[in-house]
């Protein structure tokens, strides 16, 4: 009881560890990578904190055998001291600490892998986005090029001498349309088969990763089901 | 009491990290198992926020007026968690039995005391702050959602009836407690200055992994019952008026306090000339351009400059909020109002800052003793 816990004056607190900088190498000079020095750091103060407070505990658990000799000593009744009220109560917290501290494990493992897929998607989503974009915009200047060039050939082609001037203009704009359509269409059902695909695989793949999840249960083909009504929708949608 | 014992103490008690608060809030849940309903599932944040304010008041104990802001704030702060003011005589027996039990043999009657002193001071001026601010404020208010709207695919509005009336100043925050989160409190920045019939503006990004604006940005939240906290901030217009013109810089939802801020402005004889700059990544995340575009067209001393930070081909500025601000010419003469993700705010201070705007002249949100 009397030996001191803790030299009180010039012992390197886990605290210290955080704090320590240590000065820069002039530049062009040779020196640590600032990123895995401050991770080393890290574990050290954890381990620090660890064993400071095993340290504790056990100080704590030799008070207790102590206590139980010197009471032991002069007591027949060695249940009486064998567990204290005080230590009944510090176990009492130790449990509940440790149950506390599963509970907060549960719920952070959660919100990180609520926070890795959302994050995940959104990506997916940029990208999508991104491609539909550039997709779209070339589909625009294919169908307009393509048309122009309807327009001109159908103009050199088809035009008698003597048609008059607004049904010759008439019928290249008619020829440009047309084609403009064709083409548009074309593309746009190719490039939206394109993105289906996309998705549906995307899907298959995460529908596996669940299905390694719940270990091949059933549902996980009903709910693909599900997935693939979804497609029909959003191309109903789409258009 | 011995300051200087007491700093010894705590720094010894504090090698053990975790640990601490562990055992702290064990012991008190223990003793007072009707406490625990008071704090969320998870307690990880919350021993970081006990830590944190140890910390803060054993390195001003020797600072009162500072101390005495601060634990006014925590004291009225604790009311819409439910504090009473018998919790405060639980909580500090727990706190001596917390640092007695990590102090070991170093733990001596003089100290104790010390420590009995020092929690009875803090105990006495947060129920002293809670008791006055009961006479002015209910602990929390009803807010019921009256309407949602998704606006990005990300972001959401919400227009939410407080009762009984709630009095702020545009550009202030209140924190939201929803009741699929319970005891999980985030603050929120009200998007319009006050109305006559009395509605809040909120807007709700939801944050990958985020547990409330998850429950806040869900389309079934028409009608759900709310809690709010007394509003807080300090993203106000200066008063008396300064008579610089106004430069507002808003990343994203920070749009919400700087568009209560337009709001009260429209109300004024003489509102200054304004440049809001709106940036976000993309331009669909400019989740609330077509008002603001509106409002300048009816407001000639209003300017709207959209920014995107991520889609080179956007019909407008593009690169980063911060440097779009900076490049659009010398705001020394103006004041500055910022609000947004905390990166975007501390570089466009840095920029303005550098480019001769005194520190009087930028104003930005802090919350002092909450975490946002």
């Amino acid at each position: 009881m009397t030996a001191a816990w803790f030299d009180e004056q010039s012992r390197l607190t886990p605290e210290e560890l955080q704090t320590v900088s240590f000065p820069m190498t002039r530049l062009g000079r040779r020196g640590y990578e600032e990123e895995p020095v401050q991770g080393f750091l890290q574990q050290v103060h954890a381990e620090f904190v660890r064993l400071v407070n095993e340290r504790a505990s056990l100080w704590q658990e030799v008070q207790r055998l102590r206590r139980r000799i010197l009471a032991g000593e002069d007591n027949n009744d060695p249940q009486a001291v064998l567990f204290g009220e005080a230590d009944a109560h510090v176990h009492a917290v130790r449990i509940l600490s440790t149950a506390q501290v599963t509970a907060d494990r549960y719920v952070a493992d959660a919100q990180a892998y609520s926070s890795r897929v959302t994050a995940e998607a959104r990506l997916r989503r940029d990208d999508i986005v991104r491609e539909a974009q550039q997709h779209s915009d070339m589909i625009l200047e294919d169908a307009h090029a393509r048309a122009r060039d309807a327009a001109v050939s159908a103009l050199n082609e088809a035009a008698p001498p003597q048609t008059d001037r607004e049904r010759r203009a008439a019928q290249a704009e008619l020829a440009y349309l047309r084609t403009y359509g064709d083409v548009y269409r074309a593309h746009l059902r190719a490039y939206t088969e394109g993105v289906l695909r996309g998705i549906e695989e995307w899907e298959r793949k995460e529908a596996s990763s669940l299905q390694e999840v719940s270990q091949g249960q059933p549902e996980v083909t009903s709910g693909q089901h599900g997935v693939a009504r979804g497609y029909s929708d959003r191309r109903s949608i789409g258009h | 009491m011995d300051i200087v014992r007491l700093r010894e103490s705590f720094a010894r008690v504090a090698m053990h990290g975790d640990e601490l608060p562990l055992f702290f809030y064990s012991d008190l849940f223990i003793k007072h198992p009707e406490v625990r309903d008071l704090f969320p599932v998870s307690m990880e944040a919350q021993r970081g926020h006990l830590v944190d304010a140890l910390v803060k008041i054993v390195s001003q104990v020797d600072s009162v007026t500072e101390l005495t802001t601060f634990l006014q704030g925590l004291g009225r702060d604790h009311r819409k968690f439910g504090a009473l003011a018998e919790h405060y005589d639980a909580v500090g027996a727990s706190l001596l039995t917390t640092l007695a039990h990590f102090s070991g043999p170093a733990w001596t009657p003089e100290l104790a005391a010390d420590w009995r002193d020092a929690y009875e001071l803090i105990g006495s001026v947060m129920t002293e702050a809670a008791h006055a601010d009961e006479q002015v404020h209910p602990p929390w208010w009803r807010g019921t959602v009256v309407s949602y709207e998704q606006r990005a695919f990300d972001i959401s509005v919400l227009f939410v009836r407080p009762e009984p009336h709630l009095d702020y100043l545009p550009g202030q925050s209140v924190a939201i407690e929803s009741p699929s989160r319970p005891k999980l409190w985030r603050y929120y920045s009200i998007a319009n200055a006050p109305r006559v019939d009395g509605l809040l503006e909120f807007h709700i990004r939801l944050i990958d992994g985020g547990a409330v604006s998850l429950a806040l940005t869900s389309s079934l939240i028409t009608d759900t019952q709310l809690r709010l906290g007394a509003p807080v901030g300090v993203l106000t217009l200066s008063r008396p008026a300064s008579g610089r013109d106004l430069l507002l810089v808003a990343g994203s939802t920070g749009l919400a306090p700087l568009k209560a801020i337009l709001d009260q402005l429209t109300g004024l004889p003489q509102p200054p000339r304004v440049h809001l700059f709106f940036g976000a990544r993309t331009a669909d995340g400019l989740y609330d351009l077509d008002g603001l575009e509106k409002l300048a067209a009816q407001h000639p001393w209003l300017t709207v400059t959209p920014v995107v930070s991520a889609e080179p081909k956007f019909d407008g500025e593009t690169g980063s909020l911060p440097d779009v601000v900076a490049r659009h010419g010398n705001w020394s003469g103006h004041d500055a109002y910022l609000a947004g993700p905390t990166e975007m705010v501390e570089e466009t201070v840095a920029r303005l800052t550098a480019a001769g705007m005194a520190q009087e002249q930028i104003h930005i949100e802090d919350f002092g003793w909450s975490e946002p």
